[in-house]
């Protein structure tokens, strides 16, 4: 591919280079090597989005176990303990370690070709948001095997239960390990925002306007700074709980002044935005793919992507919805109930928006847009349901039961995970350069459809008639069995498509069968459908210089003005870093020093507690040696020197 | 020839089975008022929730069949119809504001639907109404002496049971909340330990218990709706008022409820008796932290208190036998019994009247035995066995780890009702309670190890009966 390649080094930077002492890998790195050192955005969102489909298929069997206990009335699949351990896990999996990097795995791999970039603005900070994440996810599960278990605090953990006076375990380590993962985690999720609003404010193509932009890069931008405003709160929450557990602070310790309401709004103040960072990007997946099937520019994209951004501030005047059944008085439950309903009207506006973007279209029906439809339908449904949430009197028999169990699985499986779904269903192509089996992919929509459906639409009824959440078991006579085993079994069909969807979308990588690809195969509108699939590593030969939105089909149908042009060449090439071991290290550092952390407490012989912080101190140096390391290695790389042709 | 005849009975099987399923499907799904239903409301805030909810419920179905009309007409209207259509390139059209702006005022003009009824409802949950205005007490068809003679209840919900003490009697009991039907009840939550939830689907919603911070709710039942329902096979009932509310005080509540059905039964036959349960999770046991509560008629409800608190009352417990004093007929005094066991004592009920000196031990026949030989015992194994430690019985005890026991035998249910209150729940939870409710207090409770008296109980058939008549004879 290219026709020539040179050490990167400008005049002036030349000694620079010799003077270094430990190289970065090198151009030509392959394999393992390749996959732990790499900073190409690309890589990255592959292995962020890898990895979350593994936590998928975690997360899936610990809903799929929670399901079996809840077959018939007093069943003994799992003790009650184990049973509060799963939920726990299955809560904090599919929100921490699925959606949201599925998410950051979208945003990693697509929104620089959206824009037109080579790369994100931080390569090697992107590299440590991945270790981060995988190291966080590793802490959770590590829980499993050390005292008490995993946690069983709830994903919300709220006080006091997490405090060790109410431990039902000896020295149970399970809150520990999920304070600390999440620590790990919004480090994860922290580090991929700044990079993301970094990237998409500064590294446009030239002519890449705002309000040229890709929804999908608008939703990518509206969520990273829903994140570095939102995980703060969770961040200090998190701090005083460890504080609490570990040095006997106060800060939600009732019996000496400390108060478990300030957790609650701590935690919700980080967990209604959340709600939004989950689901955004799929409605971002969403307004991209229904044009796409509809040969249609998105109806309203202005208002769209306003309507997003009002979502996205709106999410934070709403946490208190979360409690009205803390006894916050009447003004504030009045107050926070109107805001809440408020914000059902961006949120309708969008579904508007793409009834109005198929309006007079020619619609497709390929897998992709199948997920998109069942995301519009069942996000409607868990919308719905939000309104009546809303609605305090209404809410004083929701909360806690079955109806809300219903809701919030509307919106996320059948929000977020269909619209994930659809994005990958939509971009496969794009990321392996094949097609994915359309027979197969309707076959997944199919299973999840009805799974899904007969999983969460009876427990609206079972909230109804008074299933609470969270209990291990329910008593005979209370006529929940008939509903519950529908819906298990809808559970186990959706287990399977999801598990057969997964299988599809990784052979695809590897199942040389397929049908290739080829540049634009859904004849798509944004900017990546103009490059190769896959994509080279240098994305784009050369820069482009943008003139509409949605460039890629004014390219084809456009008036001439309209298309795309190319910055003209020069003898500079395309610059390409080299790769970098000291992401991974800084991240390997910071696991060494969370498990210092975590077992840094003993008792010795005579009773006494005793700390040792050795290896905690340990994991910060060689964490800390990383970033010294990280700053001193240089620019190095080298230039490529591709064909228009090869773009 | 086996195998043959198993083969032609499989998909008969199937079919019975499938058959089953679909009419127990059908039984179930058609009824709406079971045991913990929030559709099937018998008090004034439930109603109100009901209705505001069942307003969302319209106002939803509406919104889902016009938009999602509209989407498959879209869908249907402008499919690609062949490859070559799918190929068409339609009009490019970016937006059209007018009917993006008329599409918002309708959704708003819709919420505000929603939202007038929902701030009414917040009032009305959080404030009892004046006595004293009329005009909102007319509204709600409330009389004035309903909420003027209204009962507060000091709830205290614990890991994994619930207290209930009526400040106003200055009683003490737990898990079954006893309340007159036709007044308002104030509850206050407090909490000792972890967040609970008082989830009372039929009567009030539910509000958590917050550790440092008193939260509140009030509740009243409606009658009518207590004496009306729909019997087992689907047909509308109504009863009297001692029907649908049987008396606590005397037993009757318990007889009729484990007479009318079973435990398992899904639908109530007992219209005064309500179901509750903890909402918030709280530990191990969160699941089997439920409750009752008994709506009574005002008269069987002062009864109710009256023999409670003097079952409470110190002043009234039996004092031991005095050669000094005379005693009348049906004086209760307490007397060492010495056949049953070393420094046991009973009660003995005078029959005829007692001059000074004449103890049960000289005067046999002028002293009954208040209680049974079991009865006695098993009270003297409550002490030694150190369940005193944890439970009051004939006392307040406010501040006890456990379960308040007084005038236990009233009870319908045990183990915060998750079991009929018989003697063979009762037997069974004696003898390994953490079988029967994991993680609870009383056999994981801080202090308990495998020493402790009370985890030597499992094979202690002798020991066990005469525990569960002790219990189930305090009444």
């Amino acid at each position: 591919m290219a026709i020539e390649s040179l050490k990167y080094a400008s005049p002036d930077t030349e000694t620079k280079i010799e003077a270094k002492v430990f190289p970065r890998p090198s151009q030509y790195t392959t394999g393992l090597v390749d996959w732990l050192t790499t900073i190409d955005h690309k890589k990255i969102g592959l292995m962020y989005g890898m990895a979350a489909l593994f936590f998928l298929l975690v997360g899936g069997i610990e809903a799929l176990l929670i399901r079996s206990q809840l077959w018939s009335h007093n069943m003994e699949v799992l003790t009650n303990r184990e049973y509060n351990q799963m939920f726990t896990m299955h809560g904090t999996t599919m929100v921490f370690l699925v959606i949201m990097p599925l998410s950051a795995a979208f945003f990693n791999y697509l929104m620089p070709l959206q824009i037109g970039a080579r790369d994100v603005a931080f390569p090697r900070m992107n590299a440590l948001s991945l270790w981060c994440f995988v190291s966080g996810g590793i802490i959770l599960n590590l829980s499993w095997f050390f005292t008490g278990g995993s946690p069983a605090i709830g994903w919300f953990g709220y006080a006091p239960l997490t405090d060790t006076r109410f431990a039902e375990v000896l020295g149970d380590m399970g809150p520990d390990f999920w304070i600390f993962s999440l620590q790990m985690l919004g480090l994860a999720s922290l580090l991929a925002s700044f990079n993301f609003i970094t990237t998409i404010i500064n590294m446009r193509a030239p002519g890449m306007t705002m309000m040229r932009m890709p929804v999908f890069t608008w939703m990518t931008l509206i969520v990273s700074f829903l994140i570095i405003l939102a995980f703060p709160a969770i961040t200090i929450a998190l701090v005083e709980l460890m504080f609490d557990r570990t040095y006997g602070t106060n800060f939600y310790d009732f019996l000496e002044g400390g108060k478990p309401h300030l957790w609650q709004h701590l935690f919700w103040i980080f967990g209604h935005p959340e709600v939004y960072i989950l689901i955004l990007p799929a409605m971002g997946i969403v307004s991209e793919v229904i044009p796409v099937f509809s040969r249609k520019p998105l109806f309203g994209y202005g208002l769209v992507i306003f309507s997003g951004a009002i979502i996205g501030f709106m999410g934070f005047a709403v946490w208190s919805h979360h409690m009205f059944t803390t006894g916050m008085g009447v003004v504030a439950t009045s107050a926070f109930s109107i805001l809440t309903m408020l914000i059902a009207i961006p949120t309708g506006v969008k579904i508007f928006n793409w009834i109005g973007t198929m309006w007079g279209g020619r619609i497709r029906f390929d897998t992709p847009m199948l997920f998109a439809l069942g995301f519009i339908t069942m996000f409607m449904i868990g919308g719905f349901t939000g309104i009546m949430h809303s609605s305090v009197p209404i809410d004083a028999q929701h909360q806690d039961s079955y109806f809300v169990v219903a809701h919030f699985h509307y919106v996320l499986i059948g929000g977020a995970l269909f619209g994930l779904f659809c994005g990958f269903y939509f971009w496969l192509p794009k990321m392996t350069g094949r097609m994915l089996n359309e027979k197969l992919g309707k076959f997944v929509f199919t299973l999840m459809f009805i799974g899904f459906n007969l999983t969460f639409f009876p427990m609206h009824y079972l909230g109804m008639i008074g299933q609470p959440r969270r209990t291990h078991s329910y008593n005979e006579g209370h006529g929940f069995e008939t509903w519950n085993q529908i819906a298990t079994i809808g559970s186990f069909i959706l287990g399977i498509g999801i598990a057969i969807g997964v299988y599809q979308f990784v052979s695809a990588f590897f199942n040389k069968r397929l049908k290739p690809a080829g540049k634009n195969p859904w004849d798509a509108r944004t900017l990546e459908w103009t490059l190769s699939s896959p994509v080279k590593e240098y994305n784009f030969a050369r820069n482009p210089i943008i003139k509409a939105r949605d460039q890629a089909w004014e390219n084809n149908y456009g008036p001439k003005e309209n298309h795309s042009q190319k910055e003209p060449l020069d003898d500079h090439g395309v610059h390409m870093p080299d790769r970098s071991w000291y992401p991974l290290l800084t991240a390997v550092g910071l696991f060494v020093m969370v498990i210092g952390m975590l077992f840094h407490a003993s008792i010795d012989a005579s009773g006494e507690l005793v700390r040792n912080y050795t290896v905690a101190v340990a994991g910060g140096v060689v964490s800390t040696i990383g970033i010294i390391m990280w700053s001193l290695e240089g620019p190095a790389g080298y230039h490529l020197f591709p064909k228009e042709k090869e773009e | 020839m086996t195998k043959h005849m198993n083969l032609s009975k499989f998909p008969h099987r199937i079919v019975s089975l499938i058959t089953g399923l679909l009419l127990s499907f059908l039984g179930s799904c058609s009824r709406i008022d079971h045991k913990q239903s929030a559709l099937d409301p018998k008090g004034l805030v439930s109603q109100n929730q009901y209705d505001v909810f069942m307003l969302s419920v319209w106002i939803t179905i509406f919104l889902f069949c016009a938009v999602g009309g509209c989407l498959l007409f879209v869908l249907w209207r402008y499919r690609a119809k062949s490859k070559e259509e799918a190929m068409e390139v339609p009009e490019q059209m970016h937006g059209n504001s007018k009917i993006e702006t008329t599409l918002i005022l309708a959704s708003a003009i819709i919420l505000v639907i929603l939202a007038v009824p929902t701030l009414q409802g917040v009032v009305l949950m959080n404030r009892v109404p004046d006595p004293n205005d009329q005009a909102t007490l007319d509204k709600l068809e409330l009389d004035k002496s309903q909420i003027e003679d209204a009962i507060t209840v000091n709830v205290t919900g614990k890991r994994f049971f619930w207290v209930f003490e009526y400040p106003q009697y200055g009683i003490v009991t737990a898990n079954e909340l006893v309340f007159p039907a036709s007044k308002a009840v104030r509850v206050n939550l407090r909490t000792e330990d972890v967040i609970h939830s008082f989830w009372l689907p039929k009567l009030a919603g539910k509000m958590d218990l917050m550790p440092g911070q008193e939260n509140f709710m009030w509740f009243i039942a409606n009658e009518e709706k207590i004496r009306t329902g729909i019997d087992k096979d689907g047909n509308p009932y109504e009863v009297d008022t001692q029907t649908a509310m049987p008396s606590v005080f005397d037993g009757k509540m318990r007889q009729a409820i484990f007479a009318k059905q079973a435990f398992t039964d899904e639908f109530e036959a007992v219209g005064g008796l309500f179901y509750g349960q903890c909402a918030e999770y709280c530990g191990n046991s969160h699941a089997y932290m439920s409750f009752r509560a008994l709506a009574q008629t005002d008269e069987d409800f002062d009864e109710w208190v009256l023999k409670f608190r003097n079952a409470q009352n110190p002043n009234l417990q039996p004092i031991p036998y005095s050669p000094e004093n005379n005693y009348e007929i049906d004086d209760v005094i307490t007397f060492s019994d010495e056949k049953l066991g070393e420094g046991i004592s009973r009660d003995f009920r005078a029959v005829q009247a007692v001059t000074k000196g004449q103890s049960p031990e000289t005067k046999p026949d002028a002293w009954e035995k208040v209680h049974s030989d079991d009865f006695v015992k098993g009270k003297a194994l409550f002490s030694s066995l150190q369940c005193v430690q944890c439970h009051a019985i004939n006392r307040t005890g406010l501040g006890a780890k456990g379960p308040n026991l007084t005038l236990f035998g009233l009870r319908t249910s045990l183990a915060a009702g998750w079991m009929r209150n018989d003697e063979a729940s009762l037997d069974k939870w004696l003898r390994n309670s953490n079988d029967v409710k994991f993680g609870n207090l009383m056999w994981n409770g801080e202090g308990i190890d495998d020493r402790h008296p009370l985890r030597q109980l499992e094979n202690d058939d002798e020991k066990v009966s005469q525990l569960v008549s002790y219990l189930l004879d305090l009444k």
